[in-house]
């Protein structure tokens, strides 16, 4: 379950003031697929950051799970990152020189106490998500959509109840897009909360509920009946 | 375990550069190392010429004071009542007072310039000597002023060739000596221009009244006193007691320059042999400037290693990594990339010195002699790591400030 309250956040450049949030309340309950579209600058990667706990915002509070994480301290979120979410980025972030499964495998080695079994948990997922035959390939040696899988795969490893997704398509054709979105839906029904950042409509329509952001607003926000449906 | 794997791979990734940024550290720890290795050779191969006692023995000579020969007065000597408040002092184990004079002793059928010392019984100990037959002085002898003497091997031989000289006389200056006992060769290197076995011993006494005089300054005149210590240890705090003593007994302030001589020579050699050659001066200035040029190579490539690696952090910060997760990691890599330096210049260093070594040899002696233990490698190699430590330091910390915002949208 995830709650903000008024979250707000500026940003003055050049003595100009950005609103990148400007009173952003939210419930999500768990299990929900989430898509946030809107124009570019409209927030939507501020709001993930400020779920994420990567970023705080400057008033307003972001409740997980009953938990205000914006009250946390820098350990204390390290460690929820680690146990609780999982990011998937647009540019994929992985470590070049490292295989798929080493790759995967990252986030438990900041796990506490540290898995004896990391290597065969990323096998594992990475099975799940169709690359059990690509375990020590690097990233050069994997196409894009099959470098996106091995992220996704890396944000699943340490079993979150988040996935935050920030443009996970935008660097894919439309076909391997909509793999990748399928993935994303079946994980959804498997339980798994996801919001999901896109400015694509088409991707937005993988989702149950759709929230449209300007100026650091939310201008609409809208159940998707042909994928709750679905 | 993992950070250690992580930080060579990081480093196997970019060789050329690592092996590089490594050369300071290379360089440096190869000198530090070689300093080290040529200081020890030449502090043990001091400790070889001289034997365990003279390492404990403390020489007393009178000095002459004042700048100028004009101003400079006599030396005052010391004499019978310094000898017995010196074997007083704490810790010492005896002590012995010479006066000598090269004088010609007279045997039937020849005559020979030899040394003639006043001694005691402890004189042949503090020069290391032992009896081969006969007797050695005893304090009576110096009690009642016996004319007798203890007659050095190279003397012997010269005065009475192959024949047994205990029982036979000597004159000196017309007086008659029984030779009562004969002192076992010594070996060892022909020093200060003399054979160490030409001498005639007689008592101190006997020497003051019989041949030399008594001083008529100083009464019971002693010309060189050697005060031995009960172990090496003691020794600094014996030479303190000594100067306090001696200038109690002359009337010296702290403050007066001195008018005797304290020495241990195998400290001031030690010592002097550390700190005197150029060489390891050079060795030693040249390894702490590459230690720390290295350093801040080291400093400079893991500050650029952060820069190019920032989406790496955020990343990292994304699934869990704390603060000091992120500095130990960068940390690790600052210090095995010294270790690595460190461990190749342990070699170099070792080649080096070994080939000083060899490459010195003269009439098949090693000008640079070298000691390389473990202890010296781990001083070497520990300066290194250090060094790593030190400068990887900051890299590593600023590593671990990056907001993760910022850093995954870093290009
Ligand atoms: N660190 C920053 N400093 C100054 N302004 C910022 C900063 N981060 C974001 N902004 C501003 O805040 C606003 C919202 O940015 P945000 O990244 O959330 O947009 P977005 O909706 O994700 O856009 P896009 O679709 O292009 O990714 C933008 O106007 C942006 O310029
Ligand atoms: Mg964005």
């Amino acid at each position: 379950m995830i709650r903000t309250a008024d979250l707000r956040k500026t940003y003055t450049m050049g003595g100009q003031t950005i609103h990148a949030l400007d009173g952003v309340s939210l419930d999500i309950p768990d299990g929900q697929f989430v898509a946030v579209i809107g124009a570019s600058g409209s927030g939507k990667s501020t709001l993930m950051n400020m779920l994420g706990g990567l970023d705080s915002p400057d008033s307003g509070s972001v409740e997980i799970n009953g938990q205000n994480i914006a009250g946390l301290g820098q350990k204390t979120l390290a460690r929820f990152r680690n146990e609780t979410l999982g990011f998937v980025f647009q540019s994929f972030q992985l470590m070049p020189r490292q295989t798929a499964v080493a790759n995967v495998a990252l986030p438990l080695s900041y796990r506490r106490p540290k898995p004896a079994d990391a290597n065969e948990r990323a096998a594992a997922v990475l099975g799940a998500v169709g690359l059990g035959d690509r375990l020590t390939n690097k990233p050069t040696q994997l196409s894009g959509g099959q470098q996106q899988r091995v992220a996704i795969a890396r944000a699943l490893v340490g079993d979150p109840k988040l996935l935050l997704a920030d443009e996970p398509t935008g660097a894919l054709d439309s076909q391997t897009s909509d793999d990748i979105m399928e993935l994303l839906v079946r994980l959804g029904r498997e339980g798994l909360t996801i919001v999901l950042i896109t400015h694509d409509l088409e991707v937005a329509e993988y989702a149950q509920r759709i929230i449209t952001m300007r100026d650091g607003q939310i201008l609409e926000d809208r159940m998707n009946e042909k994928a709750v449906a679905a | 375990m993992t950070l250690l794997r992580l930080a060579f791979s990081s480093l196997m990734e970019r060789k050329l550069r690592s092996l590089l940024t490594m050369l300071g550290i290379i360089i440096g720890v190869a000198s530090v190392f070689a300093m080290l290795a040529i200081g020890n050779g030449a502090k043990k191969s001091i400790l070889e010429n001289f034997d365990e006692l003279s390492t404990r023995t403390v020489s007393l000579r009178p000095l002459w004071t004042g700048r100028r020969s004009s101003q400079s007065r006599p030396y005052r000597r010391f004499d019978e009542a310094d000898l017995k408040e010196l074997a007083a002092l704490p810790d010492v184990e005896l002590v012995s007072g010479t006066l000598g004079r090269e004088e010609t002793a007279v045997v039937p059928g020849a005559d020979w310039a030899t040394s003639i010392t006043g001694a005691d019984e402890n004189h042949l100990y503090t020069e290391g000597m032992e009896m081969a037959g006969g007797r050695n002085l005893t304090p009576e002898d110096l009690e009642f002023g016996r004319t007798v003497a203890v007659v050095g091997s190279a003397a012997a031989s010269r005065l009475f060739g192959q024949s047994y000289p205990v029982g036979q006389t000597i004159s000196i200056r017309k007086v008659p000596f029984e030779v009562v006992g004969l002192v076992a060769e010594k070996e060892g290197e022909i020093s200060w221009g003399g054979d160490e076995n030409d001498f005639i011993l007689i008592p101190r006494t006997t020497a003051r009244n019989r041949l030399f005089g008594n001083d008529w300054l100083v009464r019971n005149q002693i010309d060189n006193i050697r005060v031995v210590a009960r172990d090496q240890g003691a020794v600094a705090n014996l030479q303190n007691n000594i100067d306090y003593l001696l200038r109690r007994r002359r009337g010296l302030s702290a403050a007066d320059a001195p008018d005797f001589a304290a020495r241990n020579f195998a400290a001031m050699q030690q010592s002097r042999a550390e700190s005197g050659r150029i060489f390891t001066v050079l060795l030693a200035s040249m390894g702490v400037i590459s230690l720390v040029v290295g350093g801040v190579g080291v400093m400079n490539i893991m500050l650029v290693s952060v820069t190019e690696r920032t989406r790496e952090i955020g990343l990292r910060m994304s699934i869990g990594a704390r603060r000091s997760d992120i500095l130990r990691q960068f940390l690790v890599e600052a210090v095995v990339l010294c270790g690595l330096g460190g461990a190749i210049g342990l070699a170099v260093g070792y080649g080096a010195s070994q080939f000083a070594e060899k490459a010195s040899v003269q009439n098949g002696e090693a000008l640079f002699k070298t000691v390389t233990d473990v202890p010296t490698a781990l001083i070497a190699f520990g300066s290194a790591v250090l060094i790593g430590v030190v400068f990887g330091y900051l890299p590593a910390r600023r590593a671990s400030r990056l907001n993760p915002v910022e850093a995954l949208r870093h290009e």
